[in-house]
């Protein structure tokens, strides 16, 4: 086990260089000149002031020369200098992680506790009309546009219902501490966000359910005369759970890395939103730093997939 | 599928159903209507909306209109621009200009102070001035460059001018009897001094450690940029979640009285849309961000007042007049026929809905620079666009299209392909030069790289539709000089993209910028301005477009609230909430 980390670990330096060389060369080979673009139209800016800001930002150097400035420091923790903020990049992406968690977080425990329960439901109502709707609300969870969804969810529920907020982490004004507004912030973009995941796992559950239901242990529990209870929860669904539990870490780093496009529709400052406003105005060290965090996190992911696999289920050896 | 699941979904259906056909007041309930007092009332926050974050709020970095906002709001100004007018006003201090033009002396208001106790002085003008000097980040340093002394004192890369070998700047004196008074000497006359002039006013307790005899660019990286404390404006900066919104309170003590709210809160959301449905969900207590596509649904919640006014910019067509795909753009007869020849008014009309002005010359009709004289209106003319590009040799080919010495007329329209409004009126200005005989088309790229080729100059431009923001100064230096022409030869970049130069018209803008006679009076720029718009009107290098209206949108709970073109938060303090 200790040597499969170990190999694993090793072989991922390899590939999250070949990442941050991949990202910094189409953040930099990608039209467009960042000091161009911030100081479009700025009264009495001038070549002088232009070449300047190049000097500053190390922008006048050849593009290798400026990877292996950037590569030397990354391993250091020094992401570089934001060209808009000024900052620090990876301190200030650290600043936005905790919100992309939560978001990330809650939309996995909704996956979690909809998703699995309506595959279980499913497996064991099958042919039935709850068997149907479950199925065809598997397929529509898949198929609804994430944006299409958020925001007719928005006009809804807030614009026109004014139950739930429209847009942020909180209501403006109000303590960080608030707890119930900040779940109340948290429903709409948290359940879009899981929706995929929710009919993803109701189907995986249906279809795993129904596999473990025709083994020859279940069968052999219920000749034993063991109550359905007992034979669904402490036999069949441990079984059925095990692709689930397994991928829990590639999922959660799956959603933080997925949730740009619901943390621009419901203005929730997290890392995706900052990230992408960051390649829209060629702010390279954000997006560096952003690529290389959520990269990362997905190697760490697929590790940590791999090892539970090996735990959980005693038929898998890891390595 | 059984029947009971049929009616399952059939249930759900009208569930979604009457509630999305529920159309609310819109707003707060009858109980929250306002009461009919006209007294303002104490308390209450207002909350901006805004579609992205600030970046910065030390002044001299700023680069952006959110961090303006802020900066705006918790460091006052020694001048303010009259927010319908443009014309320079005073406001921190009293300005006097002398006979020569050369000198501009201030006095700052007695009662104004920090939020420390310590008093708003000259130094801390200069210690503004000081910063820009030291500053690497800055691209401010030529708006103070005509001041007597300011190139030995900045650093800075060797054509930037800046020697970096003085301690002080000589052209700045402080009244040694009134910390309060100082005069700025400029080494010739210059015009856009009175706004330019205004400068940076930072608090020396804070700030003047970065612009001692040893300082270097510690400036750029001070934690104050992120984290002000002391403050001169009517409001004191309290928190910044970051990509979030930026907390103010208010400052008791503001020497023009303290703001009547306590709060003011610059909300970060994602788009127009969330914008728009903030105000209606009361989330947000004003914007000036709101689109013309959302106008007419906004119009209908009854909680919300719109003012409308026009925009300080505009839209237009840019033609590269040496494009060596569109030769026929190098003769003004075509560049005519091409404003004859695109309906303005419908574009108008249907891209904006009619939230614009169809405009015709450099200045907006706001500025004063803006000419009195009657300008050619091109207004939509077919048949006279057709004569036009006869008469300058273009003819109808075997195909349709007109063609000239055997080539084609063919016409490529570039925009950002991130804003619809720009692309809209693309495809349909395409369409319609198809009719006069040109194979035009519309091209989205990324604005990235479209500012890039721009302001490179880059010949496959043909023709780009873009905006100009413009300031409160009119001088149109920077886009019309010949000077900023970009050269790819020599490397030089610059915003005069339409390679188009008028000597007469460089005089004009010359003369305006630093004349001969000292005279920066408003009638006598006022009359250069003249002759370069008319050049402008006559030439036609752009179609001049339209000039947009911006549509600020607010709660009608909140009163005091009057924005104009060149300012919007000039009387934030007198604003109140209606309980």
């Amino acid at each position: 086990m200790r040597d499969f980390i170990i190999r694993r670990l090793i072989y991922a330096i390899p590939t999250l260089i070949g990442i941050s060389i991949i990202t910094f060369a189409i953040a930099r080979l990608a039209p467009g000149d960042p000091i161009r673009l911030f100081t479009f139209g700025i009264r009495d800016f001038t070549e002088a002031d232009y070449q300047q800001l190049l000097h500053r930002y190390g922008l006048d150097k050849p593009m290798p020369l400026q990877y292996i400035d950037w590569i030397t420091n990354a391993v250091r923790g020094n992401f570089g200098e934001s060209l808009i903020y000024h900052r620090e990049s990876f301190t200030m992406l650290l600043e936005r992680v905790p919100n992309t968690l939560v978001l990330a977080g809650a939309a996995l425990l909704l996956q979690l506790i909809i998703g699995v329960p309506l595959g279980v439901v499913a497996a064991f109502k099958r042919g039935t009309w709850v068997d149907g709707a479950i199925r065809v609300f598997g397929v529509a969870g898949h198929a609804v546009p994430p944006f299409w969804l958020g925001l007719i969810l928005i006009i809804v529920f807030a614009v026109q219902l004014r139950w739930l907020p429209s847009l942020g982490m909180l209501t403006v004004g109000h303590d960080q501490w608030d707890i119930l507004d900040r779940l109340k912030h948290l429903i709409l973009p948290a359940f879009v966000l899981a929706l995929t995941g929710i009919a993803n796992y109701s189907r995986i559950l249906r279809t795993e359910t129904l596999d473990v239901l025709a083994q020859d242990f279940v069968r052999t529990a219920y000749a034993k005369g063991l109550r359905e209870r007992t034979v669904v929860f402490t036999h069949a669904l441990r079984n059925a759970l095990i692709p689930v539990v397994t991928a829990l870490g590639g999922v959660l780093a799956g959603l933080v890395s997925g949730a740009l496009v619901i943390e621009q529709v419901f203005s929730w400052p997290g890392v995706g939103q900052f990230t992408f406003q960051a390649a829209i105005a060629k702010d390279y060290p954000i997006v560096q730093a952003g690529v290389m965090f959520t990269s990362t996190l997905l190697v760490i992911s697929y590790l940590l997939r791999d090892l539970t696999y090996a735990v959980v289920d005693p038929r898998i050896k890891a390595g | 599928m059984t029947k009971r699941f049929r009616t399952l979904i059939a249930g759900f259906a009208g569930v979604v159903l009457v509630a999305t056909a529920c159309t609310s007041s819109g707003g707060p309930s009858a109980s929250q209507s306002p009461t009919a007092s006209d007294k303002p009332q104490q308390g209450g926050k207002i909350i901006e909306g805004d579609t992205s974050d600030i970046a910065t709020m030390n002044p001299i970095l700023v680069n952006d209109t959110r961090s303006r906002r802020i900066v705006q709001l918790i460091y006052d100004d020694l001048i303010q621009a009259d927010p319908k007018t443009g014309e320079a006003k005073s406001r921190l201090a009293t300005f006097s200009i002398s006979q020569d033009g050369l000198t501009y002396s201030y006095e700052i208001n007695a009662k104004a102070n920090w939020t420390d106790g310590k008093p708003i002085i000259a130094q801390d003008w200069l210690t503004g001035l000081m910063t820009v000097g030291k500053s690497q980040l800055t691209v401010r340093k030529s708006s103070f460059k005509d001041i007597q002394g300011f190139l030995d004192y900045c650093v800075g890369s060797s054509t930037s001018g800046c020697k970096g070998t003085a301690k002080s700047i000589s052209g700045v004196k402080i009244d040694s009897a009134n910390p309060k008074k100082f005069s700025v000497t400029m080494s010739k006359v210059t015009c856009s001094a009175i706004i330019d002039l205004n400068g940076y006013i930072l608090p020396t307790q804070v700030f003047g450690k970065y612009v001692t005899d040893t300082s270097k660019d510690e400036i750029d990286t001070a934690p104050e940029n992120v984290k002000p404390t002391v403050f001169s404006g009517p409001f004191k900066f309290e928190e910044w979640r970051k990509g979030d919104q930026v907390i103010m309170s208010k400052n008791a003590d503001y020497w023009q009285g303290a703001p009547n709210v306590d709060q003011y809160i610059f909300k970060v959301v994602a788009n127009a849309t969330a914008i728009a449905n903030g105000l209606k969900t009361g989330e947000l207590t004003f914007s000036i961000l709101v689109q013309p596509k959302d106008l007419a649904d906004l119009q209908t919640v009854n909680t919300l007042q719109i003012t409308k006014y026009p925009s300080l910019g505009y839209r237009f067509i840019g033609w590269n007049t040496t494009s060596p795909q569109a030769p026929g753009l190098a003769d003004k007869r075509v560049r005519q026929a091409l404003s004859y020849g695109l309906d303005m008014d419908s574009i108008i009309k249907s891209v904006v809905f009619g939230e614009a002005l169809a405009h015709v010359a450099h200045h907006v009709p706001v500025q004063w620079a803006y000419p009195d004289i009657q300008l050619e209106p091109y207004k939509f003319d077919q048949a006279k666009a057709k004569q036009l590009l006869k008469d300058a040799g273009w003819n109808a080919g075997s195909d349709g299209f007109l063609a000239k010495d055997g080539k084609k007329f063919t016409l490529t329209i570039s925009t950002s392909s991130d804003d619809q409004q720009n692309i809209t009126t693309a495809q349909v200005a395409a369409e319609q030069y198809k009719q006069l005989g040109i194979d035009a088309k519309a091209v989205p790229e990324a604005f990235q790289g479209l500012v890039t080729k721009l302001t490179s100059g880059d010949p496959v431009l043909d023709a780009t539709i873009i905006g100009w923001s413009l300031g409160t100064e009119p001088d149109p230096y920077q886009i019309w000089h010949s000077s900023q022409i970009p050269d790819r030869a020599k490397g030089t970049t610059g915003f005069g993209f339409t390679f188009f130069k008028d000597p007469e018209m460089d005089k004009a803008i010359e003369q305006a910028r630093n004349p001969a006679n000292a005279d920066c009076s408003v009638a006598t720029r006022k009359k250069n301005y003249e002759t370069f718009n008319k050049i402008l009107n006559d030439q036609q290098p752009y179609n001049f477009g339209y000039v947009p209206n911006i549509i600020a949108t607010s709660q009608k709970t909140l009163q005091g609230f009057a924005p104009a073109s060149f300012a919007t938060v000039y009387n934030v303090y007198q604003w109140w909430i209606k309980p």
